[in-house]
């Protein structure tokens, strides 16, 4: 039945696409909304029939190996609520009712994409689902037409191209070892065989490709550029969910179901993790766009991720996994916020705007625990997977990079604060402001909805621990 | 199957490595965003050819040769896509020179 999760959405876009588009254009919004909501509903009943029944019939025509983990889970919940949103926001932002059919359509491909990528378990699947999660973002990001969405997506497919070509040059060297696709063959192949240098040059390869795709420091130059010529709802998706899967999900599949950890590659992860951490953050302080300051502190975040799988220890990746989840709430959050600015002043340049907080009570008040719970601020949820994560780097006995997160978690604290009082605390120009309103239904309520799930996953944390985080001790526990 | 079968098949290793070299060039050289694409083109190719070189000498040639045919339609999906935003860039810009696509500095 996994099948579904990724040929609903297929045949969704076909039968919305076909000849009577007329008809169905209404409806994409609503068979979009539904799909995602159905997503988040089977997530939360891993025992439902769904996850286990089988259809023979199926697997005669499509044949690929799905199967789902914890971690494929919280992916699949973390779409779930990233596509949500973003339809929610486009429903605001996009007026014209062909433009949203055509938006709701890439969505479908892009979550059709994603839901494969987090479920196959053949390395070769894997990456043609990336790379149609990669063409419908493409298009996503030019989705304005104007030249900086063209520059944006331009750069984009440039770098994703040269990440694609790494990444089937390290399966063309699988292949030669292992002469499979399939992650446990390839795991026993790993495990039993000699060719020390063909395994390591395939995993370089691998590294260097998912770090484009992932937009880490020294790949970095895509990311930020096309986080901030995407239209707003576009932004949301991209931050929230696509990078996330492109480049770290599968980064952290490779490691637990094929590679494994080794001395080496954990110290590439440390430094990568490290350096992406500081610098992301240093370079988010002297942003003077809003979207730009959220891109590069998404490259921060990121890092943090990296960080916590480079600790190869059960907690250290339970401490990542929980980090991708609650970083794709938190970013979806403030790049929400920053959608609801930008419709309402037209500007993104914080000098330009200032005092918006008696104006946007709604959007101050979500982005202000957004930017609590990026930076760690205790009960929010960002704090409880960055203490995973630090913990983790303490037990391993680094303790270097221990301080290092801790202090740069400091230099997040400083960007984010200092952007709420320029845009929401202190006082503005009021006749500039006067005609200034909080933004609309859709946006309001994708932020409230974000804010209250970051809260309620911080402040019931110790309840989600038991279901949550003690299963991916198990689950990793061979390693 | 180890380094050394690949060694014995160096006309084969010199032609990938070649294009290889050849695509990462034109890439990294060019200002031309035509030209771009085609040094992704050669770059891809040259992989191609890698895969089926692999699936040769370890002996899984069926398994190889559904993975290239794969490649080759997303491929065309990426470079439709590809020209698909230069043809938007040259209608905005009214030229091909990527010096023109600078506004966003990384």
């Amino acid at each position: 039945m996994m099948h579904t999760l990724v040929l609903f959405p297929f045949f969704a876009l076909i039968i919305l696409n076909l000849p009577l588009r007329v008809i169905f254009r209404r409806l994409s919004f609503w068979v979009v909304f539904a799909l995602s909501l159905i997503q988040i509903f089977l997530v939360f009943f891993p025992q439902n029939a769904f996850w286990g029944t089988h259809f023979n019939f199926l697997n005669t025509f499509f044949r690929f190996n799905l199967s789902a983990d914890g971690l494929s889970m919280v992916m699949l919940l973390s779409i779930g609520i990233v596509t949500l949103t973003a339809l929610l926001v486009a429903r605001q932002m996009i007026t014209d009712s062909d433009r949203m059919a055509l938006f709701c359509s890439l969505l479908l491909i892009a979550m059709a994409g994603m839901n494969g990528a987090v479920l196959v378990r053949d390395i070769f699947s894997l990456y043609v689902f990336l790379e149609i999660t990669a063409v419908a973002s493409y298009i996503m990001i030019a989705f304005d037409k104007n030249i900086f969405s063209f520059e944006g997506a331009f750069k984009y497919l440039v770098l994703s191209a040269v990440a694609t070509a790494m990444m089937i040059t390290a399966i063309a060297l699988v292949i030669l070892f292992s002469g499979s696709t399939e992650f446990y063959l390839i795991n026993y192949a790993i495990r039993a065989s000699a060719h020390t240098s063909l395994i390591v040059l395939s995993l370089g390869l691998f590294l260097c490709g998912f770090f484009i795709k992932a937009g880490l420091i020294p790949f970095h130059s895509w990311l930020p550029d096309a986080y901030s010529s995407a239209p707003a709802p576009v932004s949301i998706f991209l931050a929230g969910i696509v990078t996330k899967t492109t480049g770290v999900y599968t980064l952290i599949r490779i490691f637990i179901s094929i590679f494994g950890f080794n001395g080496q590659s954990q110290r590439i992860l440390l430094l990568a993790g490290i350096i992406s951490v500081v610098i992301g953050a240093i370079a988010a302080i002297t942003q003077k766009d809003f979207k730009r300051m959220l891109a590069y502190s998404s490259i921060s975040q990121v890092g943090y991720i990296i960080l916590g799988l480079g600790c190869a220890s059960s907690l250290g990746i339970a401490g990542a996994i929980l980090h991708i989840f609650n970083h794709s709430v938190f970013k979806s959050l403030l790049f929400v916020n920053s959608a609801a600015v930008e419709t309402q002043t037209g500007k993104t340049n914080m000098d330009e705007i200032s005092g918006l907080g008696e104006k946007m009570p709604v959007t101050a008040v979500t982005s202000t625990l957004g930017a609590l719970s990026c930076a760690g601020i205790p009960p929010l949820a960002g704090f409880w997977s960055k203490l995973l994560i630090i913990l983790a780097l303490w037990v391993g006995g680094l303790h270097v990079y221990a301080v290092v997160a801790i202090l740069s978690s400091v230099l997040t604290l400083a960007y984010l604060l200092s952007i709420q009082r320029k845009l929401f605390f202190i006082k503005g120009n009021s006749e500039e402001n006067s005609q200034i309103k909080e933004a609309g239904f859709g946006i309001s309520l994708a932020s409230t909805l974000l804010a209250f799930i970051s809260l309620a996953t911080g402040v019931f944390f110790p309840f989600i621990i038991n279901s949550f985080i003690v299963p991916f001790g198990k689950i990793f526990g061979r390693f | 199957m180890n380094i050394q079968v690949l060694a014995d098949l160096w006309p084969f290793m010199v032609c990938v490595i070649t294009l290889f070299v050849i695509g990462f060039y034109c890439l990294i050289v060019t200002l031309n965003l035509i030209r771009a694409l085609i040094g992704i083109e050669i770059l891809i190719k040259a992989i191609t050819l890698l895969i089926i070189v692999v699936g040769y000498v370890s002996g899984h040639s069926a398994l190889t040769q559904s993975l290239v045919i794969t490649m080759i339609v997303i491929e065309a999906v990426i470079i439709t896509i590809a020209v698909g935003l230069v043809v938007g860039i040259y209608r905005k810009t009214g030229s091909l020179d990527s010096r023109n696509i600078r506004n966003l500095k990384g």
